[in-house]
């Protein structure tokens, strides 16, 4: 009797732990069937395009990484801590590992400075093999290098490089006010982040390495840039003030070329802050999350991703008057709406090992 | 007995007026602050350049947003240089998170960091220790409305107590 007991208790520990490592917006998705039949087509034309991760809470309420299919299927958590929160999560340029940071449980992930908390941490892209570099509160906003075997971080004293093999800082940079969510070009040229340096809070700017000159992509209230395949182009979040909600503004999703000289409107919806854009490995598509809060992908529980072509941009979502009379003519194409996450990223390579 | 009424109604006006004059002239004197000079063990100690400066503008509006934390550059007149060395008699200084008082301003970001003035007034004098340029000590957003006209160091501001003739 006390073995069954045993075999019974087990099984629903077991149970117990499988549902709650499920993110909290699982069980609302991918039904497979859409109201709009342009949904169902990018739906089905992405599907078996590589996996996207992003951070998530779980139904504990802890934050774990998630990965699943471009057409939200096969979700699967690749964290499931107990003791650990764990966030912004990239794939190496090759897409067979993952770097991502760690906070301890009691911490909450800080929408000003969540690439400075906590631990980085490399593991395989289906999560095994995690293994933590370095000490709390070292190599923050660390990026791959275009090789995956070299990454770069910032600190307040400046930009750095560090060989992954060996963890010697191999070169540095000036960082040029640059302060935040930095990201270095596929083609290894760039960097990208937000900085201080332009006059104006919040910019959009990159760095060319071999100079180290540093220029302004957009210069007003903008934040989470990332790089186009081309490493010519990028992608961020921009909010022009005086476009509704009280004058404050909607965060909208831009992109540029690298020079900033121009500007195009990918997606907006009044009512949503728009942040997290990350490009297909294609430059075909691109991913973002809609917030109906300000900052409230990090402090609170992300928000829903939507997943969209570029060739539809610009696009804008819902009624949003205010915004449509601002940009007149937009393509308005589908939008496939994902689960709630942060921080997506894209590979188009399988999980696995990177042995 | 109507005379002595009008007599006495007479002098009652006058010694309201008195009254009147003389009360906020009490209270003022009640109320004024006794003098200080800012110091304290940490505006002495922290950072490697402590000044008593006044504050001349703060150009733009102080943003009170509890999203986001930035740094906004204030203009002062140095009066008086007391460790350390300053070029020139104006400079700019990065207050963080202005719209807290300084007591409370502290975070996990910024953590060296304080003093007892409640609010940013132009005209006010500080006694301030600290560093330059605000990069090496300060990652964050900053609003610097004299990015334009001024190429002059950012200096930042550890420490910042009110002056008190």
């Amino acid at each position: 009797m006390k073995r069954y007991f045993g075999i019974f208790t087990f099984v629903v520990i077991a149970g117990i732990s499988l549902f709650a490592g499920q993110s909290r917006a699982d069980k609302s998705h991918h039904s497979g069937r859409y109201d709009d039949p342009r949904v169902a087509e990018l739906a089905e034309e992405v599907c078996k395009k590589g996996w996207i991760i992003y951070g998530a809470r779980d139904l504990k309420g802890d934050w774990d990484l998630f990965v699943m299919r471009p057409n939200g299927s096969d979700i699967h958590n690749i964290t499931n801590t107990a003791m650990f929160n764990e966030g912004l999560p990239r794939f190496s340029p090759d897409g067979r590992r993952i770097l991502y940071r760690r906070i301890p449980m009691g911490e909450r992930f800080d929408n000003n400075r969540h690439g400075m908390q906590g631990e980085l941490v490399f593991a395989d892209s289906d999560g095994g093999n995690a293994k933590v570099y370095g000490k709390e509160g070292e190599y923050t906003w660390a990026s791959w290098g275009p090789e995956g075997k070299r990454i770069v971080c910032m600190s307040a004293k400046g930009i750095y490089f560090v060989e992954l093999a060996t963890k010697k800082v191999v070169d540095r940079l000036d960082r040029r006010g640059f302060f935040q969510q930095l990201s270095w070009s596929p083609d290894g040229k760039w960097l990208c982040g937000v900085a201080n340096s332009f006059g104006t809070g919040w910019s959009v700017a990159r760095i060319e390495m071999a100079t180290g000159t540093a220029n302004a992509v957009s210069s007003m209230d903008n934040c989470t840039p990332d790089w186009f395949p081309d490493s010519l182009h990028l992608i961020f979040s921009y909010r022009p003030a005086g476009q509704g909600n009280s004058e404050y503004g909607w965060t909208q999703l831009w992109m540029a070329d690298g020079e900033g000289k121009e500007r195009t409107l990918v997606y907006g919806e009044d009512g949503r802050h728009v942040y997290g854009g990350a490009v297909s490995p294609d430059g075909l598509y691109v991913l973002f999350t809609g917030n109906m809060k300000e900052d409230g992908d990090a402090s609170g529980s992300g928000a829903p991703m939507g997943l969209m072509r570029l060739s539809d941009a610009p696009t804008i979502g819902g009624q949003s008057k205010a915004l449509r009379k601002v940009h007149g003519s937009t393509k308005d194409g589908p939008v496939l709406v994902l689960p709630d996450g942060w921080e997506p990223h894209w590979t188009y390579c399988e999980l696995g090992t990177a042995k | 007995m109507t005379r002595s009424l009008i007599h006495v109604g007479r002098y009652a006006h006058i010694n309201l007026f008195l009254l009147l004059l003389l009360c906020p002239l009490g209270l003022c004197f009640s109320c004024s602050k006794k003098p200080d000079t800012g110091e304290d063990a940490k505006v002495t100690t922290l950072g490697s350049i402590e000044v008593k400066a006044q504050l001349l503008e703060i150009r733009g509006k102080i943003i009170d947003d509890p999203l986001y934390d930035y740094a906004h550059v204030m203009k002062y007149r140095i009066l008086h240089v007391y460790r350390g060395k300053i070029d020139g008699d104006i400079i700019y200084v990065g207050h963080y998170n202005p719209a807290e008082p300084r007591s409370s301003v502290a975070d996990a970001r910024v953590r060296e960091i304080g003093g007892n003035l409640r609010r940013f007034k132009a005209t006010d004098i500080h006694r301030i220790a600290l560093e330059v340029p605000i990069d090496d000590y300060y990652m964050g957003g900053i609003i610097n409305k004299y990015f334009s006209e001024s190429k002059d160091p950012i200096y930042w501001a550890l420490w910042t107590n009110l002056v008190i003739k």
